[in-house]
């Protein structure tokens, strides 16, 4: 990303940026604005902002739109995207071409965010680790994230249906034979995500064990694994065994279902299991081993994208790097080295001495921004 | 709405209850329709109540039309073996623009959805089944490819099959006439899944 204009975005009114192809600092105290720079930065890659899911939120509280135009450079080429809400239509446009939906958004942009929260994705609810699956599989796939989204959609009519059986005893024979339309198209399309969770699991695994491995001098070993709520399903099951195991589930507990008004098997209920040393870290794992999970989890992350699309996503440290102790740090800086450009917030100045190569800082006061070092 | 005269702010209101017309562009063609002639604004509200009282469902396809049995259903020339069955008369409109179906209709008006409150009870399914005879030989289920669309296609091939008709699905592939590498990813995705051997 070669520039960033922002207007009426949170707290910042208006300011245009050219960024360092490399590293970018964003020094300032706390609700000055800096996380807000890298959100803007986020939207414009996934079309969503990671903290909030209404898009009114993100305009100044003095304002009625806001709007955020990116100039970037991918694969030798330039282009620009704009992002405007106006608080009832967003307009989306790539290269001044309005886009028609937010999911075509999705590939062009890849950004990778890793912030306090993402410890979560080691010690918190499924719901985060598959958050970090189907945001990092949609990314660089963009069918999957079709099928994502058409399958979410099947499961909410599912479970309305599910309650209209056990709400209305009389017609529940012929509410029945109607559920097994939705089974089916539950059955295709949560295949089709298992199949592709497993795949990228199983290079993901590869990827985090070897980061793992050296950010902890060989001590350790990490290892990822696919945990479904349909039970046995090995990297090596197809797609059609998946669809056999999943409608037999349902047709066993369908009773079952039906009393909890809710569909009970499916990716949207699925897991990653982390284990160290062949011991679960979300359970027994010391506060530094989840840190370093993490950790090895983000970078996995960037390297998996860089082998899907042949280059690497953008970066976005939320006020991580404070926080790291100097092993981590200087791990991840190795690994950013001059290749990925990167984003980083920080209260602390200090906090940046260590770094070496090229770097822009900014100094975030108030949604104000204002460059204080440049590099060369 | 104080600031406008009651007869006004009712047009308003009325407008804006329009599919894609907010308050302002409501204002707007009240506005236009009040500064206009006498004349137009008869012809207009005349076209709407002739419109709404004119048009019925056809008793035969559930399509719109002034005379019942609709003119598809009564055109001689087109085949009687094969029912296309659609969404919304949009839909029939879509497709005869192709010129390439000669069969006979069958208007849904809308898809299952349970979010909607819609079953199959509610739109235009069990006026299907009493279509379907001996000779119907084949029906198409041209239904919308999203999640309602799809699960609406599954419920009626379910219906139809033990009476031994033919199903089929319109089929989800490339655009014609455009280049592979402008294609999105999905259709691709999907174009690929359905390939044929040649």
């Amino acid at each position: 990303m070669e520039r960033l204009y922002l207007k009426n975005y949170r707290n910042i009114k208006e300011e245009d940026l050219a960024f360092n192809p490399t590293l970018n600092l964003f020094i300032g105290k706390n609700a000055q604005g800096k996380t807000n720079l890298l959100e803007s930065i986020y939207l414009m890659g996934t079309g969503s902002s990671h903290r909030t899911k209404s898009d009114q939120d993100l305009i100044d509280w003095d304002a009625d739109y806001f709007f955020l135009k990116a100039s970037i450079i991918k694969r030798t080429r330039e282009m620009t995207f704009s992002y405007g809400y106006n608080k009832s239509k967003k307009e989306i446009k790539i290269d001044n071409n309005p886009l028609q939906k937010i999911g075509d958004l999705m590939g062009y942009i890849n950004v990778v965010l890793f912030s306090p929260e993402d410890l979560q994705m080691v010690k918190g609810s499924p719901a985060f680790r598959r958050r970090f699956l189907n945001l990092e599989i949609s990314q660089v796939n963009p069918y999957y994230y079709h099928n994502l989204q058409k399958y979410n959609q099947v499961v909410r009519q599912r479970n309305l249906l599910l309650k209209e059986i056990r709400a209305n005893y009389a017609e529940r024979k012929k509410k029945r034979d109607l559920l097994s339309v939705w089974d089916q198209q539950l059955v295709d399309l949560g295949s089709r995500l298992i199949k592709k969770r497993l795949e990228v699991i199983e290079r993901l695994d590869i990827l985090a064990r070897l980061t793992h491995r050296k950010i902890t001098d060989g001590r350790e070993n990490l290892k990822m694994e696919y945990k479904s709520v349909l039970g046995a399903i090995e990297e090596q099951t197809s797609r059609e065994e998946i669809e056999i195991i999943f409608a037999e589930r349902l047709k066993e507990d369908v009773d079952n279902e039906i009393n909890r008004g809710s569909t009970l098997y499916g990716p949207h209920l699925d897991d990653i299991e982390l284990f160290i040393n062949e011991v679960n870290v979300r359970q027994f794992g010391s506060q530094g081993q989840q840190r370093t999970t993490a950790l090895a989890l983000k970078i996995s992350e960037l390297e998996f994208m860089k082998s899907e699309i042949g280059e690497y996503p953008i970066l976005l440290l939320d006020d991580v790097f404070s926080e790291l102790d100097s092993l981590r740090k200087s791990h991840l800086l190795e690994v950013i080295r001059d290749k990925i450009q990167t984003f980083i917030t920080s209260t602390d100045a200090d906090a940046v001495n260590e770094i070496q190569s090229k770097y822009n800082l900014y100094s975030v006061t108030e949604g104000q921004v204002e460059l204080s070092k440049g590099s060369d | 709405m104080r600031y406008y005269a009651k007869p006004l702010a009712n047009l308003i209101g009325e407008l804006s209850k329009l599919p894609g017309i907010g308050t302002r562009t409501a204002q707007r063609l009240a506005f236009h329709l009040l500064e206009g002639d006498y004349s137009d604004a008869k012809a207009l509200a005349d076209a709407i109540i002739d419109a709404k009282e004119k048009i019925t469902y056809c008793s035969i396809c559930s399509n719109l039309t002034e005379t019942d049995p609709c003119y598809l259903c009564t055109d001689l020339t087109r085949e009687k073996n094969t029912i296309c069955v659609v969404e919304s008369p949009r839909d029939v409109i879509a497709m005869e623009k192709t010129g390439e179906f000669k069969g006979q209709y069958h208007v849904l008006h809308g898809a299952i959805s349970p979010m909607d409150g819609i079953g199959p009870d509610d739109i235009r399914i069990k006026e299907l089944l009493s279509r379907v005879n001996d000779q119907i030989l084949e029906v198409i289920i041209a239904t919308d490819p999203n999640v309602e669309g799809e699960a609406t296609a599954m419920y009626i091939s379910r219906l139809l099959k033990p009476l031994g008709v033919k199903c089929t699905r319109l089929a989800a592939g490339l655009p014609v006439g455009g280049d592979l590498e402008y294609t999105d990813e999905v259709t691709l995705s999907k174009a690929l899944e359905g390939r044929r051997e040649i």
